[in-house]
């Protein structure tokens, strides 16, 4: 593979973090709010939409939808209210970026929610926080209180007479709570249930309103975008998939963390030399790319790789949520799955049939397998189960599962063969990566 | 009109159809479990899939739209098989326990599983066990092993009888359905249309608990019929057991029983529901009946009966009638037609809204609580009981009269179907048929006219008050026999 440029361009993570960093005094400093104002007093809420389409920035959440095409749904000026939701449940196995966002960039958030509802119009915006996160609470909420001391929330916002509040409403721990419509459900009260498409969210969400849900890294990238302009951003990245991305990784790798990687990065690269390789000098068995609902690759077939939709789709996965779980050699992927499809049928809504019985088949049945009860062809209904979920559920978990589950059986089926035919693990069951004695 | 293609074949639709719509239109089928006519799309059961043509990936048929020239095949390789599929993730972990469930005959997933599975299943894993009998409310049990979840019963709620009584408690294979404020049952206690869930359930789920293990619905028959229970006037089946199951050896009155009551469909009366006091029609109609006819207390045949009429009533100048609004639209017909010229006729409100029933909502129950007050006024007109003081007849047919607010010292004729004390204290006494006991309309209070059948016969004893008018007929006035 030709050697490309040196990706190193970064938008979200440009600064040290220190005790202070967050604080809207040291943001201001590093120029935040400069693109609020620029948006609000010399362009167009038209004008703004027009340059996040040009722009090409996908969604950060997992789908990687065109923000663009998203916002272009909403006619800004049709008099109806209109609603924004920043989608900060981050429930995704193995995603703790946007929790980086939060904590120690809030008013990057603010800035760009505050953007993109110029160009939505959009007078109340909402900020969906998993529950779990305290930290992060603490320091976005005491940013909103910073920005609307300052004029910069709420009404007539840097005298300009837009206005905007934003208000976070925190979840109550439920993965499918993260799902788009099952968020607007949650924040209107009801049971986090995802809703059936048609309408879409653009045209009936929240309160039965046209809704934008974008993701916080989504959203977090707009004021950027305003301030240098769409051809600055498309300049990062690579033409297809613009900018850069957030990767946290975790799992069995020396230095786990949140990395910004511009897009066409090379895996290797991050994995070996940012992140110091794998934990005790392991050999790398595999990755799971963005989320334990992207397929899982294989340390080989990463070797060659850049990060980069554009070649990460063609071998079988996705870039996800930037939720990536780096699995060392001598993993058992048994029980790996095991404790995945313990996730999915824990977290299932039960909404639609398929999902909702389907993973408790699909775990129950991998139970029994590790109980040593297992038999050759359960794999096979295992692949069929997963099948027959895909395409067939209200919402995307119903697929995902279905991916995840197929991703290993695929490639790991002879360490599940193993496991039936002696009754134990290739690998002693293991999930931790141990020092080698 | 867009129109669409079902399997190759071309129909008319409205923009604002959905396929699944167009297709129940035009006779073509589609399964579905979760999706109710009157209730909003829920799609969770994923049954109504179909397949749009050159597409390989099936779609639900109920939330998706029609376009111009949308293709879609209802019956496709694929698509039967998502249904065989979605039915062996729906029976997983149902417990098939049909043997003892009152559904049996008349479920939904029994006909689905023949049309679309017929395989015994194929899981290994042991089942989700979960509540069997719990008590949803006073009328109601669930069977939460049974439910399928297909929200049917929580969108009726909030849709219809808007009680909000019932929610979803946890979540995936362990959901619940349950009541939606903690574990109060007094939401759908007070819901007065609760037992449509009961209908609505496509499963044997949700059973009415009045009922629960003393029927199987292949021993009944459905009579078409009308509630008499307000002025909306209900279409409603009478169930009973069918003649040819009648049973020799136990109480008798199991063969004339009114087992159940259902609602049936009529957009121009009720739609597909039913208030639960049409539900307890039994209780209404199989109150203790009077069955032989009386002159003053004492029981005799019903010429001798019909004679001492007929003298009271040749006998009277200024006679009276306090008319019936449980009449049928004949025998207002008939008492018009037979004594309308001597009597000087009221109509009376044969019932008063009882203690603690709903007295009018914006759904169906009216507050006059009888079904033909319509039909009876426009013969008889409005006008409000008053005596004259020389009147010197009474004629009372129904329920609803005080007898102590009768002019003292003037005779009575009176019909009446059930035992009551002023049944002996009447001058002549005719023991009248109820409305299940022979055929007739009811006209409501909007002007529908509904027909309703015989459902069972007549208890010995009993005459149809039609017959009684016309035996009166034709007494002339003031002249002594
Ligand atoms: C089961 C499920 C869980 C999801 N969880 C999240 C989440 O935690 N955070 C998120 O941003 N998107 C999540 N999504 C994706 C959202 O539905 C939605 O696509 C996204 O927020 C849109 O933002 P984007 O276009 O900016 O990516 C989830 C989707 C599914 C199906
Ligand atoms: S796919 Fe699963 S999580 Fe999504 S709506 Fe259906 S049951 Fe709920
Ligand atoms: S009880 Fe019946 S109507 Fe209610 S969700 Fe279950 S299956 Fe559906
Ligand atoms: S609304 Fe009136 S007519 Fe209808 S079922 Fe109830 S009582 Fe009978």
């Amino acid at each position: 593979m030709a050697e490309l440029r040196e990706r190193d361009a970064k938008i979200l993570m440009t600064f040290p973090v220190t005790a202070s960093s967050h604080l809207l005094a040291e943001a201001r400093a590093r120029g935040a709010y400069a693109a609020l104002d620029k948006a609000l007093r010399t362009m167009t809420p038209q004008q703004v939409a027009k340059e996040v389409l040009a722009s090409g920035l996908q969604g950060r959440g997992g789908a990687a939808f065109p923000t663009g095409r998203k916002w272009a749904v909403i006619q800004y000026d049709d008099g109806q209210p209109h609603y924004l939701c920043a989608n900060a449940d981050e429930g995704e196995p193995g995603t703790f970026k946007d929790r980086w966002i939060l904590e120690n960039s809030p008013h990057q958030l603010v800035e760009s929610m505050l953007i993109a509802a110029y160009a939505l119009q959009v007078r109340h915006a909402f900020v969906y926080m998993r529950g779990e996160f305290s930290a992060p609470f603490r320091r976005l909420q005491g940013a909103l209180d910073e920005a609307r001391a300052a004029g910069l929330v709420g009404e007539n916002i840097l005298g300009t007479g837009f206005g905007c509040d934003i208000m976070i409403y925190r979840g109550a721990g439920s993965y499918v709570c993260g799902e788009a419509s099952a968020l607007l459900s949650s924040i209107e009260g009801k049971r986090g249930y995802p809703r059936n498409r048609p309408p879409r969210l653009t045209v009936k969400g929240l309160y039965q309103q046209p809704t934008v849900v974008n993701n916080v890294e989504t959203l977090s990238n707009i004021a950027w975008i305003v301030q240098h302009g769409a051809e600055a951003f498309k300049a990062v990245g690579t033409p297809k998939h613009p900018g850069t991305r957030l990767i946290s990784i975790s799992g069995h790798i020396a230095r786990p963390g949140v990395y910004e990687i511009e897009v066409g990065y090379r895996w290797r690269q991050l994995i070996y030399d940012d992140c110091g390789g794998m934990q005790h000098g392991a050999a790398l068995k595999c990755v799971i790319p963005g989320g334990i609902s992207t397929k899982v690759l294989t340390g080989a077939e990463i070797e060659t790789l850049n990060l980069d939709p554009a070649e990460v789709e063609p071998a079988g996965s996705s870039m996800g949520s930037g939720g990536m779980v780096a699995i060392a050699e001598g993993t058992c992927m048994v029980r790996l799955l095991q404790v995945m499809l313990r996730f999915y049928h824990h977290e299932s809504c039960g909404q639609c049939t398929p999902c909702r019985e389907g993973m408790g088949w699909l775990h129950r049945l991998i139970d029994r397998i590790v109980d040593g009860q297992g038999r050759l062809d359960d794999l096979d209904m295992m692949a069929r189960i997963s099948r027959l979920q895909d395409g067939n559920t209200i919402c995307g978990m119903g697929d995902a599962a279905g991916y995840a589950t197929l991703g290993i059986l695929a490639k790991y089926r002879h360490e599940f063969e193993h496991w039936i035919r002696e009754g134990r693990s290739m690998y002693e069951g293991n999930l931790e990566c141990r020092r080698s004695s | 009109m867009p129109q669409i293609f079902l399997d190759g074949q071309a129909f008319e639709a409205r923009t604002e159809q959905t396929v699944l719509q167009v297709a129940l239109e035009h006779g073509v089928f589609i399964p579905r479990l979760c999706w109710h006519p009157k209730l909003s799309v829920a799609g969770n059961c994923r049954i109504c899939v179909v397949q749009v043509e050159g597409r390989s990936w099936v779609e639900i048929a109920c939330n998706m739209p029609v376009s111009e020239g949308l293709r879609v095949l209802t019956d496709s390789p694929l698509v039967r098989e998502h249904r065989k599929a979605t039915m062996q993730f729906i029976t997983l972990n149902h417990p098939v326990d049909c043997g003892i469930c009152d559904k049996a005959g008349e479920c939904t997933l029994q006909d689905y599983h023949v049309a679309f599975n017929g395989e015994a299943s194929i899981s290994r894993e042991p089942k989700v066990q979960a509540t069997k009998f719990h008590r949803l409310s006073e009328r109601i049990t669930l069977d939460n092993e049974r439910c399928i979840l297909c929200t049917r019963c929580v969108r009726f709620t909030r849709e219809v009888s808007k009680s909000n009584a019932l929610g979803v408690k946890n979540r995936g294979d362990h959901s619940l359905i349950r009541p939606a404020e903690g574990d109060d049952v007094r939401l759908l206690d007070d819901d007065a249309y609760s037992e449509n869930i009961v209908d609505i359930c496509p499963v044997g789920a949700l059973l009415s608990t009045r009922l629960l293990y003393k029927e199987r619905v292949w021993y009944l028959q459905a009579t078409p019929s009308v509630c008499p229970g307000c002025a909306r006037g209900c279409a409603i089946d009478v169930w009973h057991r069918k003649p040819e199951w009648k049973l020799r050896t136990l109480d008798a009155r199991h063969n004339t029983a009114i087992v159940r009551v259902t609602p049936r469909d009529n957009p121009a009366v009720n739609g597909p529901w039913i208030c639960n006091k049409g539900r307890d029609l039994a209780l209404l109609l199989e109150r203790p009946r009077a069955d032989a006819a009386l002159r003053k207390g004492r029981a005799v045949a019903l010429d001798e009966a019909l004679a001492a009429a007929r003298e009271l009533i040749g006998r009277a100048r200024h006679p009276v009638a306090l008319v019936s609004s449980w009449g049928s639209d004949e025998e207002l017909a008939a008492l018009d037609d037979a004594l309308g010229d001597r009597f000087t006729c009221f109509v009376k409100d044969d019932h008063l809204p009882a203690d603690g029933e709903v007295v009018e909502d914006d759904l169906l129950i009216r507050a006059d609580k009888n079904p033909n007050g319509r039909t009876a006024r426009a013969r008889f007109g409005h006008q409000a009981l008053q005596f004259a003081p020389d009147t010197d007849l009474v004629l009372v047919w129904g329920e609803g009269c005080d007898f102590g607010r009768l002019p003292r010292g003037v005779p009575v004729i009176f019909l009446n179907a059930f035992l009551a004390a002023e049944n002996g204290h009447a001058e002549v006494f005719f023991p009248t048929s109820v409305h299940t006991e022979r055929d007739g309309h009811f006209t409501n209070a909007d002007g529908v006219r509904s027909a309703f059948s015989r459902c069972v016969d007549r208890p010995t004893g009993v005459v149809d008050a039609e017959r009684v008018f016309r035996a009166l007929a034709s007494v002339p006035a003031g002249v002594a026999p």
